[in-house]
């Protein structure tokens, strides 16, 4: 296979709200300047081929895809853009993801709510990724021109270079479905529409078939308002479920825990705590990339507390090859609300704290907020400490901070959508009074739920 | 359970005062391999109550010559810092328990995890 040293532009999904430290990410290790679009949860970029495998390795993207052209005229877009050249990056593409394809698939994820970024209307629903998977690699049986029977437990670990090399031949007709993603006002048409009519063009200039489930090329359809992004798919499954293969009711994503990650700016000997872990999604993104802080994980849910634990036996057999068979992580079970820490030991605290949807209760919120506040201000070294707090719940967040200010001040607000919902990533930094001084933490907890519950009684919850 | 974080762990009982170091009664140690670099250790040893840590070492019966006080210009001596990066990141508590030196309190270390959660009262 020829190595093509062209530029090519990359277009990624990233979590809304994020698209900034995505970029810095970017910069930072494929030396490229990113353009954050008009699109929220988009950035571009454009590199050289042989960087191919680094964009995989990025840990702020959720999926990829490869630009073809951004145009206005979308009713001539099928004639006129230069497929050839994204088409070679993506077969490139296609060998990379062999290699991971197989890796992946002896470790089947419970799949689970795969919690899509955009609220936009898509065209047509994502299948099970497994099963997609298990699909490409049926299809590449039938590229040889031999019977079929799909039989994914009989694959092989070794290299397949045949699929390429049959297409080339121009054998078989290559599958492809086109995905639609539509937002603004004054169209006229539908997603639906779009992507039946953009399908219809290509498949009369390729004669591609088309094929919703088993197909070898997604064609992406972007439209914001009068502009349009073609692009072709480059990633099967997304990107941000790669650590977790644990799931729980509430998992984060992979790519938002590292946005979190980025932002509190990790320094080496940090010590870095998340004490509402869950299944860890946090911390073990942490100790994957920063590998000079030390990480510190608790739940009071012994649930949780074993799930982290199987998520990080997967790491370690996953990573290091068996070369390291340690991280530099512990696992706690403790009650956040009085942690077994001693006072300013802390110099990060980073977690998700319950919404009051899935987990947790509005209600419980106003007593359990306040509280979580306090004791990450104890443990929290004055002065240099530093807090990165997800909550879908900003309201009672927000007045839970403002009970404290003598502890907290807040640096900036990241806001995201997490599953639908309209979320805030509160960036704090612990000020230098020390603990146990502020009139807020004099004052008896059970007045300040007491005020609290007034409040709420003219049912704004 | 790596003697880093048992470092900072303290008891939280009610009506404690002296609840640190927590006594650390182990059944089961590892010894684990983790990549050593060197600044992560010469930073964190200021961090550390360092007195905590030797006693922790005694403990699990680590304690392989390393100093009760700490030594001036420690961070240049390779050696010395390599003997702390074991003692705070090699050597792992698998089953056990941790003892609140006042109460007497025990807190149970299963499959490395320490359950730190007090009954209601406590």
């Amino acid at each position: 296979m020829q190595e093509l040293d062209q530029t090519v532009t990359i277009g990624a999904t990233v979590p809304t709200g994020f698209e900034h430290t995505a970029a810095e990410e970017v910069l930072e290790k494929l030396e490229a300047t990113a353009r954050v679009s008009k699109n929220r949860g988009r950035i571009y970029f454009d590199i050289t081929t042989d960087k191919l495998l680094k964009v995989h390795q990025l840990k702020s993207l959720d999926n990829l895809f490869v630009v073809e052209e951004m145009q206005i005229d979308w009713q001539e877009l099928a004639n006129k853009l230069p497929w050839t050249n994204a088409l070679e990056v993506w077969k490139l593409n296609n060998s990379i993801k062999k290699k991971k394809g197989r890796r992946k698939r002896t470790n089947p994820t419970k799949s689970d709510q795969c919690g899509n970024v955009d609220a936009k209307s898509t065209d047509t629903v994502p299948s099970d990724p497994e099963e997609l998977c298990e699909d490409l690699e049926a299809l590449e049986v039938k590229g040889n021109q031999r019977d079929v029977s799909s039989q994914p437990e009989n694959y092989s670990e070794t290299e397949k270079h045949s699929e390429i090399q049959d297409q080339e031949s121009g054998v078989t007709p290559l599958k492809f479905r086109v995905t639609c993603n539509r937002a603004g006002d004054k169209h006229c048409f539908a997603s639906n529409d779009a992507a039946r009519d953009f399908g219809g063009a290509v498949q009369e200039f390729f004669q591609w078939k088309a094929d919703m489930t088993k197909f070898d090329v997604e064609v992406l359809l972007n439209i914001h308002n009068n502009e349009v992004v073609v692009g072709i798919a480059l990633t099967v499954e997304s990107l941000h479920r790669r650590n977790i293969t644990h799931f729980g009711p509430t998992t984060l994503r992979s790519t938002l825990a590292y946005g979190m990650l980025r932002l509190c700016k990790p320094q080496v000997s940090d010590v870095i705590v998340d004490p509402m872990c869950g299944t860890g999604a946090i911390p073990l993104e942490g100790v994957m990339e920063w590998q000079n802080s030390f990480f510190l994980a608790g739940d009071n849910n012994g649930t949780a507390v074993s799930r982290s634990r199987s998520n990080i036996k997967h790491i370690l057999k996953r990573t290091h090859g068996g070369s390291f068979s340690g991280l530099p992580l512990d696992i706690v079970q403790w009650d956040l609300c009085n942690l077994p820490m001693r006072s300013s030991s802390v110099d990060i605290i980073i977690t998700d704290m319950p919404f009051g949807k899935r987990m947790g209760s509005k209600k419980k919120n106003w007593e359990l907020y306040p509280l979580c506040l306090r004791e990450m201000a104890r443990v929290c070294k004055p002065g240099t400490g530093k807090a990165v707090l997800l909550t879908q719940d900003k309201k009672c967040f927000l007045k839970a901070l403002s009970q404290m200010e003598g502890l907290w001040w807040k640096l900036h607000t990241v806001w995201v959508n997490v599953g639908g919902l309209h979320a805030g990533v509160f960036v704090l930094k612990r000020t230098a009074v020390v603990f146990g001084t502020t009139p807020e933490d004099v004052m008896e907890p059970h007045t300040a739920t007491g005020s609290q519950k007034e409040s709420m009684k003219d049912g704004s919850l | 359970m790596k003697l880093l974080t048992h470092n900072m762990l303290t008891s939280h009982v009610k009506g404690v005062t002296k609840g640190y170091p927590l006594i650390i009664k182990a059944t089961e140690v590892k010894v684990n391999e983790l990549e050593f670099n060197a600044q992560f250790v010469s930073r964190m040893i200021p961090k550390l109550e360092w007195s905590a840590l030797i006693q922790a070492a005694e403990w699990l019966g680590q304690s392989q010559d390393l100093p009760s006080a700490l030594i001036p210009d420690y961070e240049n001596d390779e050696e010395f810092l390599r003997k702390v990066h074991r003692i705070l990141l090699e050597v792992e508590v698998i089953e056990g328990c941790l003892q609140c030196p006042e109460s007497g309190r025990e807190f149970p270390i299963s499959k490395g995890v320490p359950n730190m959660l007090l009954n209601e009262g406590e």
